[in-house]
């Protein structure tokens, strides 16, 4: 094969080819670009297998499971199991608290990366700027078991760091992980320093296809450094920032296992047990699988619900969106 | 022309997606077919009679394998073949489940029909009654009458009976060689520096409680922790059950709420009262502030080898093991001493506190299993003879030594002796601790294999622990309401203990009814009104 035969293979379809297209052109095509579809064969089958597959299971939600009986053997039960879920107090308060801990996550943990990378971005020391990088992964390679043996080391009442220092100085401790309010602080800034130095990875990359002669133009018309980010880092990020919005908003309904259920603990499980917690709960543990894929199946329709709402939205009003 | 563009590209597309699909099912039939000889294999193997059979065990695995052997390839499992296994033509395999998450894992392998092994167990008692009420065990009856008289015989009928689901044998629950639970411990240097005697009652103990965070007697500065608690039942349960008034037969029967393999005091006369005690020694400083976070009771063992708790209760031999939290604390505060002591009182003056049922694992055979003949043929094989007595005790002069008929550790033992030992209380599943015969030689063998400087009070706590036992409440049928709450009951209890014990003490009241109405209606009342009618039942029979 010529270079110039393998340049067309990753060509689109010229135009000329599809002017003459007939039956016989279509296999002639299968046959010149069958191995870029060969590649797809794995993705795909990713999804099928592990995407699609499992949607069978759904079905569990209107039966009354049984182990032993199997998906087919079990007796439908129509919509007894999402009266019993909906009718549980405990559901009305997990679901809030995975609203409430994901929207205060949205208003604090969605800016952190996007500021972090815009003060990265404005560096001008290459070494300094690397190394902080650097520093600023590292929490997001922590599995949370260890986060939250650190946490405890840190934010304890009474043997904690911060609050030694605290009592040493003559102020009273703050129990930063048994009262429900100091929780959810320390909550939301253990997330931020996570998963937020990670988060400026994608921004970054944004940020690169920034045209710099624009930045070199407004310097010469006179506008200061925070100037310059307002009318052109951030109006050059804003698709960027509105998927991953679209994306984060997403998954409002559904939260991770890991977070809540490391760091909270019984004294604020008023804040901390949330929709996962509770299937893990209802359905690993007390093998309710119905329960549990009534829950599943409740916060799949609700976050679609939500990402095409806030897609609707953003086509609305900006113009961008993700479909 | 863009409009043809778009068109024939949308067919293009189609027809790939068919290309992908027959990909794909070709993908698929090729993982099948690569199956399906193993299935075949199995049924030939049981067919062909020379060929031996196999047996598939399931075993904890704790993750503390010695270099050079597997949970599932080592001492013991090559023992057991060589030993039941040839003699039987039986293949004995093991399917190792981790320990930390039996239930979860044992759910997966029930649900996944083929693979399950044909001896599986739990400690979960409504894991039990859940596989029993979906109809997925082993009616094992007439097999254990057929085939396992020795087990029959080891194990009583005391036992056998806690493995009865609505009067059918569905389970073999193991034998537990010592059912005491909990001893208190007191820092006696602490005492004599104050020239205080050992608290005798719960008053008493208040009083010794104030004194050291006064006085401070181990001189660590603001750090002392007068009581050491933590949210693990060996810390609250003897405090909370102390405080349970006495009560009817009936009210026993109906109030108790059993959650999972205890039974829980929540609605029993009295128990406001020990979450009150708690609370005033929170408020006053005399318990750590943390107590809420601590499941695992790692804070507090580092807390009683850092030599800054005065008093706690906990599991009768747990501080004593070798290198364990006592020795610590003797390491880090030279001249340190901790007595096992009894000192919650009730209102009739006894040391109230609750034991283990006389059971221990729930053994079960799946329903689906083709194998409970040879299953129960291997669990009566461990109960005859001294084949228990081995896998407990491994071999004499290398493992162990004989005293009075009595096995003592042997000292300095070799690494490989010390190995062998690793999974063998994993493997003896019929049994929870050695047997010996009686309750006695029981509990010298468990004080025996302590370090020797500690046997003495190893003794004195095993019979502090067996020392005003409460029973257990027995049903005659599962209570359903408790199958299906009990997990999320649990949380509610703990999160009670700890709300209403952190409470500033004005609010106690508040939170302790608004929380208690939540555990009801969250399933509390089921239990409730389930054991009510279960009682009524019961007397007019």
């Amino acid at each position: 094969m010529s270079a110039e035969e393998e340049a067309i293979l990753f060509l689109p379809r010229h135009p000329v080819l599809i002017e003459e297209a007939t039956a016989v052109s279509m296999t002639n095509y299968f046959r010149r670009y069958w191995q870029l579809y060969a590649l797809l064969v794995l993705p795909l089958s990713y999804f099928i297998i592990f995407k699609y597959g499992p949607m069978y299971g759904i079905q569990i939600a209107f039966k009354d499971f049984n182990f032993f009986q199997g998906i087919n053997g079990s007796e439908w039960i129509g919509f007894e199991a999402f009266k019993e879920v909906f009718g549980m107090r405990d559901f009305y308060i997990t679901l809030r608290n995975t609203l409430m801990l994901n929207f205060l996550d949205l208003l604090v943990s969605f800016p952190a990366p996007l500021i972090l990378a815009i003060m990265l971005y404005e560096m001008k020391m290459v070494w300094f700027k690397k190394l902080s990088q650097t520093i600023l992964y590292i929490p997001h390679f922590i599995s949370w078991v260890i986060i939250g043996g650190i946490v405890y080391q840190v934010f304890g009442t009474q043997s904690g760091m911060i609050n030694n220092i605290i009592t040493s100085i003559g102020f009273d401790a703050v129990p930063f992980l048994t009262d429900k309010n100091d929780w959810l602080i320390t909550y939301l800034l253990v997330g931020v320093w996570q998963s937020a130095g990670w988060g400026t990875i994608i921004y970054l990359a944004a940020l690169t296809g920034i045209n710099k002669e624009l930045f070199e133009a407004a310097g010469i018309d006179g506008a200061g450094r925070l100037k310059r980010i307002w009318h052109i880092t951030l109006p050059g990020l804003k698709p960027t920032i509105v998927v991953l919005l679209i994306i984060n908003l997403g998954h409002m309904i559904s939260i991770g296992f890991e977070r809540p259920y490391v760091i909270g603990n019984l004294a604020v499980r008023e804040y901390a047990d949330v929709l996962s917690t509770f299937v893990y709960r209802t359905g690993i543990q007390s093998g309710q699988y119905t329960l549990a894929t009534v829950v599943g199946l409740f916060q799949a329709v609700v976050g679609l619900v939500f990402v095409l709402g806030a897609n609707y939205a953003s086509k609305k009003l900006t113009d961008e969106s993700i479909l | 022309m863009t409009r043809n563009m778009k068109r024939k590209r949308f067919i293009g597309s189609k027809t790939s997606m068919l290309v992908l699909a027959v990909a794909g099912s070709l993908l698929f039939t090729a993982c099948s077919s690569k199956s399906s000889p193993d299935a075949a294999e199995g049924t030939n193997g049981g067919g062909a009679a020379a060929k031996p059979v196999t047996l598939k065990v399931e075993v904890f695995d704790r993750g503390n394998s010695p270099a050079g052997s597997t949970i599932t390839d080592n001492y013991w499992t090559k023992w057991v073949n060589e030993n039941f296994g040839t003699q039987s033509n039986i293949d004995v395999e093991y399917v190792p489940v981790p320990r930390s998450e039996e239930v979860e894992k044992l759910n997966v392998l029930m649900a996944s029909g083929s693979n399950v092994p044909d001896i599986v167990f739990t400690y979960d008692p409504n894991t039990f009654n859940r596989y029993a009420k979906q109809g997925g065990l082993t009616d094992l009856g007439s097999l254990l009458d057929e085939y396992g008289p020795n087990l029959k015989a080891f194990l009583g009928d005391d036992v056998l009976n806690y493995g009865k689901f609505e009067g059918t044998q569905f389970a073999i629950p193991a034998k537990r060689s010592n059912t005491g639970k909990y001893a208190s411990f007191i820092r006696q240097d602490w005492l004599d520096k104050l020239g205080m005697p050992v608290p005798q009652t719960t008053d008493e103990l208040y009083n010794t409680l104030v004194a050291f965070k006064e006085k401070d007697p181990g001189q660590i500065g603001g750090q002392v922790i007068p009581l050491g608690m933590t949210i693990a039942s060996a810390q609250y349960e003897p405090l909370l059950w102390s405080f349970v008034k006495t009560m009817t037969e009936e009210q026993k029967f109906t109030l108790t709420q059993q959650l999972g393999s205890n039974d829980y005091p929540i609605l029993l006369p009295g128990f406001k009262d020990g979450l009150q005690f708690m609370n005033k020694l929170y408020n006053e400083g005399l318990m750590n502030k943390d107590f809420g976070l601590d499941k695992d009771k790692k804070k507090l063992t580092e807390d009683i080898s850092n030599g800054k708790i005065g008093f706690f209760t906990e599991d009768d031999v747990n501080i004593y093991y070798e290198n364990g939290t006592y020795a610590l604390l003797q390491k880090n505060v030279p001249g340190s001493e901790i007595a096992a002591v009894d000192v919650f009182t009730n209102e009739e003056g006894k040391h109230a506190k609750p034991k283990y049922a006389s059971n221990g694992l729930y053994i079960m055979i799946p329903k689906s299993s083709e194998r409970a003949i040879e299953a129960i043929k291997y669990l009566d094989w461990m109960a005859s003879g001294d084949n228990l007595f081995q896998l407990q005790n491994g071999v004499e002069n290398e493992n162990y030594t004989l005293v009075e008929d009595i096995p003592v550790a042997a000292e300095n033992p070799t690494v490989e002796a010390t190995n062998r030992m690793f999974n063998s209380g994993d493997m003896a599943i019929i049994s929870n601790g050695k047997q010996l015969g009686s309750l006695e030689k029981n509990l010298k063998a468990r004080a025996f294999q302590m370090p020797k400087a500690f046997q003495e009070q190893v003794a004195v706590a095993q019979d502090i622990a067996n020392t005003d036992t409460i029973d257990l409440i027995l049903l005659d049928r599962p209570i359903e309401a408790q199958t299906k709450y009990a997990t999320t009951l649990l949380d509610k209890f703990n999160e009670i203990i700890v709300k209403t014990t952190m409470a500033k003490p004005d609010q106690f009241d508040s939170i302790y009814e608004s929380m208690l109405k939540d555990y009801m209606s969250s399933g509390g009342q089921a239990i409730l009104d389930e054991r009510t009618a279960l009682y009524k039942e019961m007397k007019s029979k």
